[in-house]
């Protein structure tokens, strides 16, 4: 035990509550009852906050326990920040296809809004307007009765997930492969809804509204407000805005009650706490989509340059990538015999080619069974057996291909002052005995 | 076949501990970051973990040093201190990152010799140059 990461252990948790509607109820008996110095306990963390908790900031220190009340229900996911909360999930812990709401990562840009801690969508509505013939504003009833329903598998995964492996380093979270998820998600067509309210020739961009909170507590500051391309938006099988998770209401942590589901594009793009679709006749502006913020540079840059904010663009499609899920790195298997390795692989275009597998080192590559996306923008399920000749140490490398051909580098791909884009190929260790 | 070095790499020991065999080369990871993220196995420490860079508790676990105090108190206003302690960055990011935090976070600016307190502490100890 190192003592490094935060464990997210809630098996001995008497506060653990699984049902989405009781988490409300347990939230403010927690909020009554805890004193600080048993946070930790409470929530089932490893991490001492109680020692990161001045006594001038107990205010700060109750938002952080409400939040934290929520994470009780994750299950095995690495803390990289408590305040606002972010957190990864170990690669073979994003095992199942379809992931969990206890294995969905959580990144949060600001902190998670009081209707959601709440879980109260009374009156809530959703705006379309700007570049468009008739500004809607719509109820999630509305939603639900104007609009065909669909459920569809996405990815969402995090611009920067990748991200520690940057050297220099990169500011930001310092996720390393688990800043990844595939739920399954129940919703409408962002492009139906923005079809009813008529997008003009003028339009060339969305742009995103949640109600979290800022960082610093100005009510009047946005938290995170991206967009997309027009014709993203409007892509045939492509973003939905989502009530549902896994069949139940978008949990707090990851947008209740509406949540706009981007696939194949940075999960920012993906706006929690939606309120407000406003069709732009320019590239959005909101609060990070300017400066480094989900940009890359113009052009290949040497590691630690400092790249001109002019010369940076925005970050759109997201790169072909993969996970080995089972078994978990370090595990033992028998030498001599085949054994079964297996993971996902996804990319920002739609489907995946193709996924190889190496156990020398990338000397030598075996295809892996891939299996059909269940819906275009899902991860696609790839098995290979392997057999390792002797005894040792292995590693078992996996590669994806996109249908274009590009292919997953070895290595950390183009250095970027944000660290964006790492699509890397993961390794793990794989012992013959 | 044993490789005593990996066996003195103690990663993902958080992860790895509680199942699989016990052989010292399983907890080899491979993907673990070479250092940076305090957060990250095999990556610099957080507090409760023997070393010479162990934070201080009263301070969000930031390493002791000159200006330690006022970078906790000016940055714990908006964030912890957990997406400090993950960085390893240039001199010029910092100093950009000072410059965003205020424009574009709502950070309030410090006077010029706490900043220069700031910063230094930052880039001494969140450094990719040192």
């Amino acid at each position: 035990m190192t003592g490094d990461t935060a464990r997210i252990d809630t098996d001995t948790d008497e506060l653990h509550l699984s049902d989405e509607g009781t988490l409300n109820a347990g939230r403010r008996r927690f909020l009554r009852n805890t004193s600080l110095s048993t946070l930790g306990a409470m929530v089932g963390m490893t991490i001492p906050f109680e020692a990161r908790m001045p006594a001038g900031l107990i205010p700060v220190a109750a938002a952080q326990g409400m939040e934290e009340d929520l994470m009780a229900a994750k299950e095995g996911l690495v803390l990289l920040g408590d305040r606002p909360i972010n957190a990864e999930t170990p690669a073979h812990l994003l095992d199942d296809d379809v992931t969990p709401y206890e294995h969905m990562f959580v990144r949060n840009n600001g902190l998670v809004p009081d209707s959601a801690l709440d879980m109260d969508a009374e009156g809530w509505t959703l705006t379309i307007d700007g570049e468009v013939d008739d500004p809607l504003e719509l109820s999630i009833a509305d939603l639900q009765e104007r609009f065909e329903t669909v459920t569809v598998r996405l990815v969402v995964e995090c611009g920067g997930n990748g991200r520690a492996y940057f050297q220099p380093g990169a500011s930001g979270n310092q996720w390393t492969t688990g800043a990844v998820g595939c739920p399954e998600w129940t919703g409408v067509r962002l492009a139906d809804v923005l079809s009813a309210a008529g997008v003009k020739d003028s339009a060339v961009y969305t742009g995103h509204y949640g109600n979290d909170v800022h960082l610093s507590g100005d009510p009047e500051k946005e938290v995170i407000s991206r967009g997309v391309p027009i014709d993203k938006a409007l892509e045939d099988d492509g973003a939905i805005i989502a009530w549902a998770m896994n069949g139940e209401p978008v949990p707090a942590l990851h947008g209740f009650p509406l949540r706009l589901i981007v696939p194949g594009y940075p999960g920012s793009a993906s706006q929690k706490y939606l309120t407000r679709i406003w069709v732009r006749d320019q590239q959005h502006d909101g609060s990070k989509m300017t400066g480094y913020s989900y940009r890359l540079p113009a052009y290949p840059v040497a590691p630690g340059t400092e790249v001109p904010e002019e010369d940076m663009v925005v970050m759109e499609t997201m790169p072909v990538k993969s996970l080995v899920t089972f078994p978990q790195s370090g595990t033992s298997v028998a030498a001599g015999t085949a054994s079964e390795v297996r993971g996902h692989a996804w990319s920002g275009k739609g489907d995946v080619a193709a996924v190889d597998v190496s156990t020398d080192f990338g000397a030598t590559w075996q295809p892996a069974t891939l299996e059909p996306a269940p819906n275009k923008y899902a991860w696609q399920r790839w098995r290979a057996d392997v057999t390792l000749p002797e005894a040792g140490y292995y590693e078992v490398w996996a590669r994806a291909t996109d249908m274009d051909g590009t292919m997953q580098p070895p290595v950390v791909p183009g250095w970027n002052p944000r660290g964006y884009g790492n699509n890397m190929q993961h390794r793990i260790a794989l012992i013959a005995s | 076949m044993i490789r005593p070095y990996f066996a003195v790499l103690v990663t993902a020991a958080v992860l790895a501990a509680a199942s699989g065999p016990a052989a010292p080369q399983g907890d080899y990871d491979p993907m673990a970051a070479a250092r940076g993220s305090p957060a990250l196995p095999g990556a610099a420490p957080l507090a409760g973990q023997t070393s010479a860079q162990e934070g201080d508790p009263e301070f969000g676990n930031l390493p002791p040093g000159p200006g330690m105090e006022d970078t906790y108190y000016q940055c714990v206003a908006c964030h912890s201190t957990a997406i400090i302690r993950q960085q390893h960055l240039t001199d010029a990011r910092w100093d950009y990152l000072w410059t965003w935090m205020v424009e574009e976070q709502g950070m309030q600016e410090t006077e010029p010799e706490v900043k220069d307190a700031i910063l230094a502490y930052l880039k001494t100890h969140f450094s990719s140059e040192r």
